[in-house]
């Protein structure tokens, strides 16, 4: 016995340790970009690298020597905020509409088409948005610019609005959807109409919830590279108007990373340190949104000062949401319709096993053994990690636990992280511990960093769902914790576990950012190794889409791309809702048939 | 040196024997027990003498303790953050709260939840979880205490056939059973069950009403109940608890018939709760 309960101290430890690791991964990203980018500022100075007009690195500039160059950010720094702002006001309004029309306007068949929708739109690798961005959206852009050329800040609202239009969407309805049905039902009792009681009880009500989706979009809408680098035409000048060519901070690391001088380096880190702050006000942000319950304290002073208010308003309101959800879903078939026309009858045996000539036929097989090495190697580090931290933090850690707090605080900071900050750390600890070449090794040990606030998410959502009776019920069998997590919780959870691992497979083939500077920043052949460099299929995509020689392939690849993450996250969705269905509550069943009642009354009311 | 060797070896198999007896007496005894959740002071001085093999119920309004009290009997309280028991429990000869071992515990004393919880696996599996938890391996031992187990829970019939389908496939009644089943499978001394029917349709309450009355045969149980009727039906020793205390405690047809205390009276006869 005593045997047993060492053992039991063990496994604690071991997954506290797990879970110990985020906070120590979330310290290294912010301790090796701050490293990095001090000599560059100490060089450049803060104030004049921060509100310099002026970016015209030098590539021959080297610490302890007059700059020939000059390092300023400004332009850039200006060009992320305005590109966010237009993204939110896009994908943001898009959203928001849709959450209400799929939470109040839409039951049934067609809300699960919507939502899937959703889900798909979130799933689909930042290279296909700036992929279609390109091919599809400039061209008809291109008649309104007065340059004939509409790479800018037009182009790039829209194709970042729609990345970010999922986030938004789908955090909104699920706080749509937790107000109580009774305030509802209270505003139809009053004599509100149907439009009204939604736009002005439950939105208000549910604003907080609201809030926190929109302030996840800017994160992410902050954090994109390569749709941006893709379609936003990239000079390091201040926006000028729609149609005018500008970069932003992101942009400017992907594409002067490869062939950056030393202080250009440094700066670079610098501007990766610029975004992390943002990220931190993000993070801050969200905590403050999120945890509002002492300031809901001082009602008193509220008005009534709604979004929309009066009949008409409100009646405008839903036929936004119905517009904005139509879009979704025009959005999606347009982009699957466009990839498939134009990419399959290019997918051939040449392209998808042939051999890759320098210069001459293109095949997609060495990238396909690179991603599915990367896959693989960051599954095996990722998941027992992952699990193992949200076993701590579900089944073990009190939530008021101030060491499980910090753990928290440093996995939404992970999660937070833009994925090319993710490159330039993977850069100077992985690589540089790996012997200094970029290898398949160093950008599937990057990911998998950035995995694990994914991993330990979806897992902790899947044994929230094992209800507490099953574990009392080994409990009172004598089993110790141990024994029940691993016989009882863990298996009744495997759903769920399975779906973080497929999303996390979907993760790993769509990013591209954290593999340029860690795998190899050019198209490389047939991997011979874990040691050797790879270009994943997402990568590849990036690079044959920025020569104009092979666009045909390109839509191949982008085909093949797609329909491969598209298919993952389905069969994530599917294990999801098997788990759900494991374990259907009632309390789950009576708030969806209560809802659906409520509904019908409602419609009866109207 | 060798005969004295033996001599102790003896003397520690006699300790052991001892020791093991005293575990396998089948009765609880509390004296002045007090249960904190923070500030809140949830069992008030509880003193009483639970015999073996008998039934005995609690009886009494929501909040009023009795559930606290039962899972005092192993220990399941230690799960609530913030909580805090004083006195002394002896259950089995042994004072637990003294006592470190928790699992070996409750291997000796088994717990039936108020919703059925059988685990998502084989019905097979549920049952042999407890003695595969205590280090059954083989394969003829497992089956023989399964057998065993669902015929002392009078499931045996109409199991036997699908012991490998999911214990999920079954009845609110049949899962409540296997429950049941799953409890005995450790042999424990007693058996305790919080509100075990109060979830199930009366044909399947009665079944586990005469079940009850055929494990006391060899088990001790202490049953948590809402409902009177049955604890005047099934139980042999009656405790009514009200805001932490117990008020009354006495054989169940003295209880019914001619309660001693107002507060148990105007209860019983309805007038509250």
């Amino acid at each position: 016995m005593e045997k047993n309960s060492i053992k039991e101290k063990c496994g604690k430890l071991l997954f506290a340790a797990t879970a110990a690791l985020c906070i120590a991964a979330a310290a290294a990203i912010f301790v090796f970009i701050i490293i990095k980018s001090v000599p560059a500022l100490a060089e450049t100075g803060v104030g004049e690298f921060l509100f310099g007009t002026t970016w015209a690195p030098d590539a021959n500039d080297v610490y302890g020597q007059p700059l020939a160059g000059s390092y300023g950010i400004l332009p850039m720094l200006v060009g992320t905020l305005v590109a966010t702002v237009c993204a939110l006001a896009v994908g943001g309004t898009l959203g928001f509409f849709t959450a209400v029309f799929l939470s109040y306007y839409c039951g049934g068949k067609v809300k699960a088409v919507f939502t899937s929708v959703i889900n798909l739109l979130a799933g689909v690798p930042s290279v296909i948005f700036g992929f279609f961005g390109i091919k599809v959206i400039m061209p008809l852009f291109n008649a309104l610019s007065p340059t004939g050329n509409s790479s800018g800040l037009l182009l790039t609202s829209v194709i970042l609005g729609m990345m970010i239009f999922p986030t938004v969407a789908s955090l909104s309805k699920t706080a749509l959807e937790a107000v109580p049905s009774a305030y509802f039902e209270g505003a139809l009792a009053l004599g509100a109409t149907r439009d009204q009681a939604v736009f002005r009880t439950v939105v208000p009500a549910a604003k907080s919830g609201i809030t926190a989706a929109m302030i996840l979009g800017v994160g992410r809408a902050l954090g994109e590279t390569m749709a941006v680098v893709m379609v936003a035409g990239n000079s390091p000048q201040f926006i000028g108007g729609l149609f005018t060519s500008f970069r932003t901070m992101t942009a400017n690391i992907v594409l002067e990373m490869g062939y950056a001088g030393e202080v250009q380096m440094g700066a670079l880190f610098a501007t990766g340190g610029v975004l992390l702050v943002f990220v931190a006000i993000t993070v801050v942000l969200l905590s403050l949104v999120t945890s509002d319950k002492k300031t809901k304290g001082r009602g008193g002073k509220r008005r009534g000062n709604f979004l929309l208010n009066g009949r008409r308003a409100c009646f405008a309101g839903k036929v936004c949401g119905f517009v904005s959800a139509a879009f979704a879903l025009a959005f999606l078939a347009a982009l699957i319709i466009y990839l498939l026309v134009k990419g399959l009858p290019h997918i051939s045996t040449q392209l998808l096993f042939g051999a890759y000539e320098y210069g001459g036929e293109i095949s997609i097989l060495p990238s396909v053994a690179a991603t599915l090495m990367t896959v693989g190697i960051s599954l095996v580090i990722a998941l027992p990690l992952g699990i193992c931290a949200a076993i701590f933090l579900n089944e073990y850690a009190g939530s008021k636990n101030p060491f499980v707090r910090v753990i928290r605080g440093a996995i939404d900071v992970l999660s937070g992280v833009p994925s090319i900050v993710y490159g330039l750390f993977g850069a100077v600890t992985f690589v540089t511990l790996l012997g200094g070449n970029y290898s398949i090794a160093a950008g599937a040990l990057t990911i998998s960093v950035m995995l694990l606030p994914t991993v330990i998410r979806a897992t902790e959502e899947s044994l929230r769902a094992v209800p507490m009776s099953l574990r009392e019920g080994a409990l009172a069998l004598g089993a110790g914790k141990l024994r029940t997590v691993f016989t009882v919780v863990l298996p009744s959870a495997l759903p769920g576990i399975i779906a973080a691992a497929i999303l996390s497979v979907g993760r790993v083939m769509s990013e591209s950012a954290p593999f340029m500077f860690t795998m190899g920043s050019s198209i490389q052949p047939m991997p011979e190794g874990a040691m050797s460099g790879g270009t994943t299929l997402a990568v590849l995509l990036y690079y044959l889409s920025g020569e104009n020689l092979y666009t045909d392939e390109a839509y191949a690849c982008a085909c093949v791309l797609m329909f491969i993450v598209l298919l993952l996250n389905a069969a994530a969705e599917v294990m999801g809702r098997l788990l759900q269905r494991k374990f259907q509550g009632e309390k789950n069943v009576n708030k969806k048939r209560g809802r659906k009642r409520a509904l019908e009354r409602a419609k009866e009311n109207a | 040196m060798s005969i004295k060797k033996e001599g102790g070896k003896e003397r520690l198999k006699e300790q052991k024997k001892t020791r093991e007896e005293k575990l396998f007496s089948k009765d609880i005894s509390v004296e002045n027990a007090n249960l904190y959740y923070g500030d809140f002071h949830a069992l008030k001085g509880i003193d009483m003498y639970i015999p073996a093999e008998r039934v005995t119920a609690f009886i009494g309004p929501s909040g009023c303790g009795k559930t606290t009290l039962l899972k005092c009997f192993n220990r399941m309280n230690d799960l609530v953050p913030g909580c805090r028991v004083e006195g002394t429990f002896t259950v089995g000869g042994e004072d637990i709260y003294k006592s470190k071992d928790v699992t070996s515990l409750r291997k000796r004393v088994g717990m039936v939840f108020q919703k059925p919880n059988p685990f998502p696996m084989s019905v097979y599996d549920n049952v042999a979880y407890g003695p595969r938890t205590f280090g059954i391996k083989k394969r003829a031992e497992l089956d023989e205490i399964v057998e065993r187990s669902l015929k002392q829970a009078a499931m045996w019939e109409e199991l036997k056939d699908r012991l490998g389908k999911s214990a999920l496939g079954l009845s609110g009644g049949q899962q409540q059973r296997l429950c049941i089943a799953r409890a005995l499978a450790t042999s424990p001394g007693i058996i305790l069950m919080d509100e075990p029917t109060s979830a199930l349709d009366p044909i399947s309450t009665a079944k586990i009403e005469e079940l009850i009355g055929s494990i006391k045969e060899y088990t001790t149980v202490v049953i948590v109940t809402h409902n009177m009727q049955q604890a005047a039906r099934i139980s042999d020793k009656t405790g009514f608890f009200l805001m932490g205390e117990l008020v009354e405690y006495a054989d169940t047809k003295d209880i019914f018939s001619d309660p001693k205390k107002e507060q148990t009276k105007r209860y019983i006869e309805g007038r509250f709760g």
